[in-house]
This record gives structure tokens, C-alpha cells and sequence, in this order.
């Protein structure tokens, strides 16, 4: 399947990706010992060869992408365009989540993370809506599967959350 | 009689009210997740090796076989219904059955996709309980060359035998690799790409990549891309078969059981390969071809259903005797093992043969218990997906986080984790396979400590690997995996032009 010339240029960008990977993988290469012992080869050796096949890997996809694009391609499964706003709701509110998780405890740092991901999610499939109600049932929602998931994992399963309180219940 | 005294033994074990409780609700919990889009057995496990700090041992593997083999029951429950796997090896189970299911056959669908379900689970069951013990006695002859090459093999058929493109599995495969790089070389104890970065120095844990890959990675696709999608549901109808039903899915169950149980044991990765070919086998043998790819046809779902079931029983073979994972879930179970501080291989079962004797028979039981909850109560999962998408990915974020901060209590690791979900929908779009990159990353250290201490018996001479038998073997099954696929479709290529060109 020949693609076309927008998705060829996405496909170069993974490539390009692939052969920064590389760099950056043989750059951090060079600081690590080369200390062979017996067996000839020490703890740079797979660094090096992971660092090069991931450049050759690159170099053949940049190759594909000339010649008509990545082989064997499957067709994406959705043809919609990208929903940016949406993603950016999720992404906010894992980012909040792991950034506040520890000041405010676990469940309402989970439950905003909720907030914010149900609202792209549901943005993503509907017309916008923003009514107090609506934010308020998911703020319930979220915390009503929160705080139990809470409880089982410090209480009865005795890991470690981060609570709001001491209370080992917020 | 030694094999039957530990065979009883470990349903002593499995059968205390504690252990089948916990795989009660493994079963129950890997039916939901089965049902359940956008989150599969590898994620749930994942999200729940946290537990392996509190909970008993034997216990927890119970729990998550459990979760392993409900999964793959309740998978085919969406595919029939829905035409949307959850798995991969309910793909082909979605061709049949939802045709199956739109021409007022879902009943049928369904309980041919769980009556095949148990008699290839339990037929897989006895065959991992008689080959098992022979296949660790055998291991324990392997030395580091051989388990190198064994891993090698893995890579290869990981990277090259599955997806569409051998290019972008090696891609796949080297980036995983690349990730197992991160943290302490377990020989030397150098530290390697930490970046200074405290929280790297044990290296990047497996849970958080599956977590990442496969739940965020999953929910950034649906907002990104799904959104618009609209989906129906089938009709659910009366789940039994009819005498003509049972009569052509017995041979097809039996068929995709002996097809499905030898490609789960070897490192070959999956249950694509055998459901594939149960359907084809189907398709040849069947005496109604003309309901293939038109009406539904019950052989289409008999056969690759208990193929996938068959095959997912077979990874235990590797994963119990030699430590391999071929699947991405045995993998996440290989690392519920090792935060018990056992390495799964030969010797498990000399060391630890309650635990091993306890998982197996767990495997009988749960097998009887995934009948019961998939054939009478099928109605109650079949309310799961009236869940709302928005809903469903919001919460399972929840779950994400609790299984990725409950490792290490890292906040760092929750930033990593959107890290690689945003990673996951790029791979995603680009059609670069997922699976490569859990199998490089958990065996990629293991492999290259393997190869160190090959070369060291060797005292630097690589060719150690072509000087004892079977690593040479292995050696050449990796070459003929590498080349004989080419080779075969340049010559299925060259026939068809040929015939093409005859007047």
C-alpha cells in the first residue's frame, strides 16, 4: 500500500525519532565501562548494540519512507481527525494527578485526574457541555471509585498511599 | 504416581478456602477485564502485582492466573457481541461469531466459545501437568549459551513472526531492549542511563511500561481518535447448542486445542499464529463453507477459541521450566515471581513445587469455575459493556495509577507512565507492534546476562554458541525463522506470476 505524501512525512518523523533514540543511546554509551573480564565483552557492549541497530532500524524505515512509506501498513482504525482539546483534558489531569498526588492525598488527586479525563473523553464524542451538575456527578463518580480502591490498597492490602489526613481514611 | 501424588498435593493446596476464594475472584475479575474494552489480562495483572507485597505467594499466582484465563473467556464475549476484541486472540473468534451473532446466533456463538474455552483449557491443563515435569528435567542440562539462544529465539519470532512488518517488530523489540538498558548492569553493577535521576537506578519497572503501553496508551487513543465512534451491539439470544452445533464443534475444539497448545510452549510468542490457522483449518475441513464470512460459521468460533485457550495454557510450559515468557502477561507474571525473589526455571520445581503443583491445579479449578460464571451468568457480564466509554477510561486511569505508584511510591513514575501512554499511541498509529517491546525489556537484561556468562565459559569466544549441540540447534531454528518466511512467500509470489503469465 503506497501512502500518501502527509502520512509519509508522519512516518519520516517516527523515523527520525527512532534514529534520536539511537544517539542519544550511543552518546550514554561512551560513559560506560568497558570492563570485559572473561567473557570479552563488558557492560557497554549492548548499549552500543542497541544503540546501532535502532540507527540502522532508522535508516531503513527513512528508506521505506522514500520509497512509498512503511510496508505492510494496516489502515488506522479510525479515519477521524485528531480531537486535541479532549487530549488535552486527559493529559492535564494525569499530570495534576502526579503532581498533586502527594499534597493532597490519594483520593482527590484521583478523583480530579477523573474530572478532568471524563470530561475530554465525553467532549470527544459530544457537544461540549460545562453545567455545575454535570461536574459535580463526575466529581462524585470519581471519588466514589476512588476512595474505595483507597481503602482495599492501604487497609486491607497494607501498601502505602499518600492520604490527605493521617486518618489512613482521606 | 510421583506425578499424581503431586498433582493431588497441590489441589490440597489450591483447594483451602483461601486459595479458591482468591481464585474465585481472579476468574470473576479476569472474565470483567476480558469483557471489558480497552484494558486486557497483561494491564490487570500489572495493575495488581502491588498486592505481591502483602499477599501469600501461592495465593497471588493463583489470583493471577486466574485473571489470565478469565480474560481469555471473557474476550470472546466482546468480540461476539460487540466485533471489537479485546485480545488479540479473540480476533479471529470476531469474524465468525459476529456474524454468528448478527443472524440471531449469539447464544450459540457464545457457548461454543466457552464450552471450547474449558475442554481446550482443561485437555492444555493435563498436557502442561505431563510435560512440564519432563520438559524442567530436561532444562536443567541447559547452560548459559543455550538459554542465551532460547532467548534469542524469542526476539526473533516476537519481532519478525508477528505484525505486519519484521522492520518495525525489530524496532519495537531494540526499544524495549533499550528500556531494559536503564539502571544497574546486573553483573557489574554499572549504572547505565539514569541521567542522575535517583529514581531510574533500579531501572524502569515492567508494570509501568504494560500500564503505559497498553490502559493510557488505550484511553489517549479513544479521545484522540474514537470519539465519533459509534457501536452496536448484537442481540443476545438463549446461550446453548443445538445436537448439530455440538456435532460441529466437538472435532473443531479438539483440532484448536492440539494447534494451539504446541505454539503456546514454544518462544514463539502469541496466540495469533494457531487461531489463525485453527480458522483456516476450519474453513478447509467444514462441510458448510458457505456460511464462512456470510452467515457465521460455529466451527470458526469453536476451533480458534479453543486454539487461543490452548495456547495461553501452553506459555506456563516456558515461563514454569525456563523462565521464558512468550506472551506479554507471562512476562508481568514472571515479574510477580521475581518480586517474590524467585526465578522461575528448572529448578522451580524442585524448589518451590507446592507453589508450582497449587498454580496447576488452580488451573482445573479455575477452569470449572469460568464455565459456570461464562455460561449461565453470561448475562450479568454482557451488562459491563453498557458502561460508558468516558467512564470507563476515566476509572481505569484510577486503576493506574494505584498500580504504578503502589511499586515504588513514586511520583516520577506517574509523569513516566503518561510518558509512554502518549508513547503507546504514537506505536499505535504506526502500526509498530507493542508486544516486542514488554518481551525486550523484561528479557533483554536476563539475555544479555545469559550471553556474558556464555562468553565467559567460553573465555571471550563467540564460538561457544556453534560448539555445543543444542545451542547450534537453536541457533539454526532462529536462522530458518529469520529466512524461511521470505523464502516462502518469494516462492508462493514466484508460482502465482508464473501461473499468471501461462497462456
Amino acid at each position: 500500500m503506497i501512502s500518501s505524501d502527509k502520512a509519509r512525512l508522519r512516518q519520516a518523523w517516527v523515523a527520525v525519532g527512532v534514529m534520536a533514540l539511537a544517539l542519544v543511546l550511543a552518546v550514554g554509551a561512551y560513559d560506560i565501562s568497558s570492563e570485559a573480564g572473561y567473557a570479552g565483552i563488558g557492560p557497554n557492549f549492548l548499549p552500543w548494540l542497541v544503540s546501532a541497530v535502532l540507527a540502522a532500524c532508522a535508516l531503513a524505515m527513512l528508506w521505506e519512507v522514500r520509497h512509498g512509506g512503511f510496508r505492510g501498513m494496516l489502515p488506522p482504525e479510525s479515519d477521524t481527525p485528531m480531537y486535541l482539546p479532549g487530549f488535552v483534558w486527559v493529559s492535564a489531569g494525569m499530570l495534576l494527578n502526579a503532581t498533586l498526588l502527594t499534597s493532597i492525598g490519594f483520593i482527590l488527586s484521583c478523583t480530579l485526574c477523573y474530572v478532568f479525563a471524563v470530561r475530554g473523553l465525553r467532549n470527544a464524542g459530544a457537544p461540549p457541555e460545562y453545567r455545575l451538575r454535570r461536574w459535580l456527578v463526575d466529581a462524585l463518580t470519581g471519588a466514589a471509585i476512588a476512595a474505595p480502591v483507597y481503602w482495599i490498597f492501604t487497609k486491607l492490602l497494607a501498601i502505602n498511599l499518600p492520604g490527605l489526613t493521617a486518618t489512613g481514611w482521606l | 504416581m510421583d506425578l499424581w501424588n503431586q498433582l493431588m498435593g497441590g489441589f490440597a493446596t489450591a483447594g483451602t478456602p483461601l486459595n479458591l476464594m482468591w481464585a474465585f475472584i481472579g476468574c470473576a475479575l479476569g472474565t470483567a477485564v476480558g469483557v471489558l474494552p480497552g484494558i486486557g489480562p497483561a494491564v490487570a495483572v500489572a495493575m495488581l502485582l502491588p498486592i505481591t507485597s502483602q499477599v501469600d505467594m501461592t495465593a497471588s499466582m493463583i489470583f493471577f492466573a486466574g485473571i489470565y484465563y478469565g480474560a481469555m473467556y471473557g474476550g470472546s464475549t466482546t468480540s461476539i457481541l460487540l466485533n471489537t476484541p479485546g485480545e488479540t486472540g479473540s480476533m479471529v473468534t470476531a469474524m465468525e461469531g459476529n456474524r454468528m451473532a448478527k443472524n440471531g446466533r449469539a447464544g450459540a456463538a457464545l457457548a461454543t466459545a466457552a464450552i471450547g474455552s474449558f475442554v481446550a483449557g482443561t485437555i492444555a491443563t493435563v498436557l502442561v501437568t505431563l510435560f512440564a515435569p519432563v520438559m524442567a528435567n530436561f532444562a536443567v542440562r541447559l547452560g548459559p549459551p543455550e538459554y542465551f539462544c532460547l532467548m534469542l529465539l524469542a526476539f526473533t519470532t516476537v519481532s519478525s513472526v508477528l505484525g505486519q512488518s519484521t522492520l518495525r517488530g525489530l524496532t519495537a523489540l531494540f526499544m524495549g531492549l533499550a528500556a531494559g538498558l536503564i539502571g544497574m548492569d546486573q553483573i557489574t553493577g554499572q549504572v547505565r542511563y539514569t541521567g542522575g535521576v535517583t529514581e531510574l537506578m533500579d531501572g524502569i519497572e515492567i508494570v509501568l511500561v504494560a500500564v503505559g503501553l497498553f490502559a493510557v496508551a488505550e484511553a489517549l487513543h479513544a479521545v484522540l481518535f474514537e470519539g465519533k465512534t459509534v457501536e452496536t451491539q448484537n442481540p443476545m439470544s438463549h446461550v446453548n447448542m443445538s445436537k448439530g452445533e455440538w456435532r460441529r464443534s466437538w472435532p473443531a475444539w479438539l483440532r484448536g486445542t492440539l494447534l494451539g497448545f504446541p505454539f503456546g510452549t514454544i518462544p514463539a510468542g502469541g496466540t495469533e499464529i494457531p487461531t489463525y490457522l485453527s480458522y483456516g483449518l476450519e474453513r478447509k475441513l467444514s462441510r458448510h463453507k458457505g456460511e464462512f464470512g456470510t452467515t457465521g460459521a460455529i466451527e470458526g468460533v469453536a476451533g480458534p477459541e479453543a486454539a487461543n485457550n490452548a495456547a495461553v495454557t501452553g506459555t506456563l510450559v516456558p515461563l514454569l521450566t525456563l523462565g521464558i515468557p512468550t506472551s506479554t502477561t507471562a512476562a508481568i507474571l514472571l515479574g510477580a515471581f521475581q518480586n517474590y525473589g524467585i526465578q522461575p526455571g528448572p529448578q522451580l520445581f524442585e524448589t518451590s513445587s507446592t507453589l508450582v503443583w497449587a498454580l496447576i491445579a488452580s488451573l482445573y479449578i479455575g477452569n470449572v469455575m469460568l464455565l459456570i460464571l461464562n455460561l449461565p451468568l453470561v448475562g450479568l457480564w454482557v451488562k459491563l459493556l453498557k458502561i460508558p466509554k468516558p467512564q470507563l477510561y476515566a476509572g481505569i486511569l484510577i486503576f493506574a495509577t494505584v498500580g504504578v505508584y503502589g511499586m515504588r511510591q513514586s511520583s516520577f513514575d506517574l509523569l513516566l507512565l503518561y510518558g509512554i501512554g502518549v508513547l503507546g499511541v504514537v506505536l499505535r498509529r504506526f502500526d509498530i507492534p507493542t508486544a516486542p517491546v514488554i518481551v525486550g525489556m523484561i528479557l533483554g537484561p536476563l539475555a544479555e546476562a545469559q550471553l556474558r556468562n556464555a562468553l565467559s565459559i567460553g573465555e571471550g569466544r563467540w564460538s561457544i554458541f556453534l560448539e555445543r549441540p543444542m545451542s547450534l540447534s537453536l541457533l539454526a531454528v532462529v536462522a530458518a525463522v529469520l529466512v524461511l518466511p521470505k523464502v516462502l512467500a518469494h516462492w508462493s509470489r514466484a508460482r502465482t506470476q508464473g501461473a499468471a503469465s501461462r497462456p
